[in-house]
């Protein structure tokens, strides 16, 4: 029997990944009006950004040995430029691609954002080639105190850097919640996702709160595709492995809304991850358990937790 | 109706005619051990092509499965006939056949029941994680599937392959027919698909399917069974992708997990958008676009000697014709203008 409070604990962490990139899927979805394919490639598009950004500063930065949580100071560098990379390449393919076809309907969208996930990932597979990259660092142990203070369920064994994932992830969650409660860009977010029409009829400048839409989303999304990329490996198709996923994630959570997003995701994070405990399904199948809760919740309550009746 | 009689219109002869001429091109500049596996391979693709037009085209389902029920028709060749398979059965093609048709039949009502009543957009979801499921289960169950070491597969109709051989090439080293009793048969299907569809289009069951596509609750209205209605295109196509994939497995004598990979699924898109959503005319020049985005890249690499990534090239122009094709010409190249009203209504229309 595995031991049930790490698979918790490892659900966690890969629950602070698929947060991050649900909540801007489930915001293009509210906003935009269409399932965006090309999400998962979007947090593929901010991992290499990231690699690139920390490798480039490295080599700039004076010295290595500026060190926070065994992690150089060049990969917190590398996570500011994933995260702007993402961002801006959502909205240059927002002023390119998705505006000239504001006329389209949902259907066309959806398919139009498949053909941007497939160009993403070629242009990675160009300049990077198709297989596995790395951050150049060396691995970590386990953090002691972590494991002494858990010895009675067993002991938990967490990685400096898997601290650092859950703590940025809830930093970055909580400014959102800030941004969205209490400033009148987020009122504005709230209120487009809510009713874009009435929105709009309100005075409400709609195209400001989806351009601000793609950057946060697009930024969420690169941090997503960073973490995994730290914790595990940077490949052309990470994202992508990724997406439906993140997309059970948000059916769960209620399309549109954002706290479902982030409830959804640390369901279906966790039962990811738990899928280890369960007897006779294999850990390669761990997605597949993902899909089917995802079909039990559009089959139950297809407008998911947070979601209106539909 | 005489559906199935009706003239060919003119751009339908053009079709022909500009698929002949391409033929003959491609006779002239490669070899006939090139051009004969290729056109045969271009005639698996046109299935698939007219399979997700029976679902897009008629019935406006994304379904984004297309490799999957493709996988469904290779691994029942595989599974059922080839020596090497880990069940082992060694039956005859009649039974592979079968077996694809029956197995992709299935998996596609229970794909269905839950997810046709759900909303487009859902369907689109639901389908490629159930496409990713079967390629990891194909992946993964190694006394099912052999896993990703693959099975190969004996010929089709050996002995045709070896008459004609002696027949039309009896000094040739290498067997320049190897490819033309894949051709031949699977031009067979091709034509004989086309015609079965153009009827079924032009039939009562078309014109509800086509009302549903363009709005749902107008046919509810009208007190059709929108649900089942949906079912059936969406079972039909599935059977015709199975069939493609009998062809894939004996065209390529060889199957991998890898095949079923999901940008073959948007090959299949590319197809029937730039040929034009609910054209099947649009669907066979589909599939021989996929044909060349498949063949030419490697072949300007090779003569350009690029250090690229040919893989990378055919995903990017992929990628960028799905945009393209949306963003300027959203209703194909060859749109089904004529095939969407009765051939003998127009003609009166055209006489007044």
């Amino acid at each position: 029997m595995a031991n049930v409070a790490q698979v918790l604990a490892d659900g966690l962490v890969f629950s602070c990944i698929i947060i991050l990139g649900a909540i801007g899927l489930s915001l293009i979805y509210s906003i935009a009006d269409f399932a965006n394919f090309a999400h998962g490639d979007l947090m593929t598009v901010g991992a290499f950004g990231a690699l690139v950004g920390a490798t480039e500063l490295a080599k700039v930065l004076p010295g290595e040995s500026i060190v926070f949580f065994e992690l150089p100071l060049s990969l917190y560098g590398g996570l500011v430029i994933g995260m702007a990379v993402a961002a801006a390449v959502a909205l240059i393919t927002e002023r390119l691609i998705y505006r000239p076809l504001s006329d389209a309907g949902s259907i066309e969208l959806l398919i139009t954002s498949i053909g941007i996930a497939l160009a993403y990932r070629a242009i990675i597979q160009l300049g990077f080639g198709a297989d596995q990259e790395r951050y150049d660092f060396s691995s970590q142990g386990p953090i002691d105190w972590l494991l002494e203070l858990t010895q009675g369920i067993g002991g938990v064994a967490l990685t400096q850097r898997d601290v650092i994932i859950l703590v940025f992830t809830i930093l970055l969650v909580a400014g959102l919640h800030a941004l969205l409660q209490y400033t009148t860009l987020g009122r504005k977010m709230r209120a487009t996702a809510d009713n874009p029409n009435l929105a709009r009829v309100s005075g409400i400048r709609t195209r400001e709160v989806v351009l601000a839409m793609w950057i946060i989303g697009g930024a969420l999304a690169a941090a997503g595709g960073i973490f995994l990329g730290i914790d595990t490996l940077v490949r052309p198709r990470m994202g992508f492995d990724l997406l439906l996923v993140v997309f059970a994630a948000v059916i769960l959570g209620g399309i549109g809304s954002v706290y479902g997003a982030m409830l959804g995701g640390l369901v279906i994070g966790m039962a990811h991850e738990m899928t280890i405990l369960v007897p006779f399904v294999p850990v390669e199948y761990a997605p597949a358990v993902a899909f089917a809760l995802m079909i039990i919740i559009l089959l139950v309550r297809p407008q998911g937790i947070m979601g209106e009746a539909v | 109706m005489d559906a199935v009689s009706a003239r060919f219109d003119r751009t339908e002869i053009g079709v022909i005619i500009g698929v002949l001429l391409a033929m003959g091109a491609a006779l002239l500049i490669f070899e006939l051990s090139f051009v004969l596996p290729t056109l045969a391979v271009a005639g698996m693709w046109i299935l698939l092509a007219l399979g997700l037009n029976v679902q897009w085209g008629y019935a406006g389902l994304i379904n984004f499965s297309v490799a999957a029920f493709w996988g469904i028709g290779m691994y029942s060749v595989a599974l059922l006939s080839a020596p090497g398979s880990p069940l082992g059965f060694e039956f005859g093609p009649g039974v592979a056949l079968l077996g694809a048709i029956v197995v992709s039949a299935l998996t596609a009502l229970i794909i269905g029941i839950p997810t046709l009543r759900l909303r487009a957009d859902y369907l689109a979801i639901a389908s490629i994680g159930f496409a990713e499921i079967i390629r990891e289960v194909v992946s993964n169950e190694r006394w099912l599937t052999a896993g990703t070491q693959g099975v190969s597969i004996p010929a089709l109709l050996p002995e045709l392959a070896t008459t004609l051989d002696a027949l039309f090439a009896p000094d040739a080293p290498a067997f320049p027919y190897r490819g033309l009793v894949d051709l031949l048969l699977v031009a067979i299907v091709v034509f004989a698909v086309y015609l079965l569809l153009r009827r079924v289009h032009l039939s009562p069951w078309g014109r509800v399917l086509r009302t549903i596509r363009s709005d749902e609750d107008l046919a509810k209205a009208l007190g059709k069974d929108t649900y089942w209605l949906k079912m059936q295109a969406f079972v039909l196509g599935s059977i015709l992708m199975a069939v493609a994939g009998f062809f894939y497995a004996y065209q390529f004598r060889f199957v991998l997990p890898e095949t079923l990979e999901p940008i073959n699924t948007f090959y299949v898109w590319v197809a029937v958008i730039l040929g034009g959503t609910g054209s099947n005319r649009g669907a066979i020049l589909g599939g021989l676009t996929i044909v060349a985005i498949r063949v030419l890249p490697s072949f300007f690499i090779d003569f350009l000697s690029l250090d690229v990534n040919v893989g990378a090239v055919r995903l990017l122009i992929v990628g960028l014709l799905i945009i393209g094709i949306i963003r300027f010409r959203s209703q194909g190249i060859l749109p089904p203008r004529s095939e969407l009203i009765w051939p003998a209504a127009r003609d009166r229309g055209e006489k007044q």
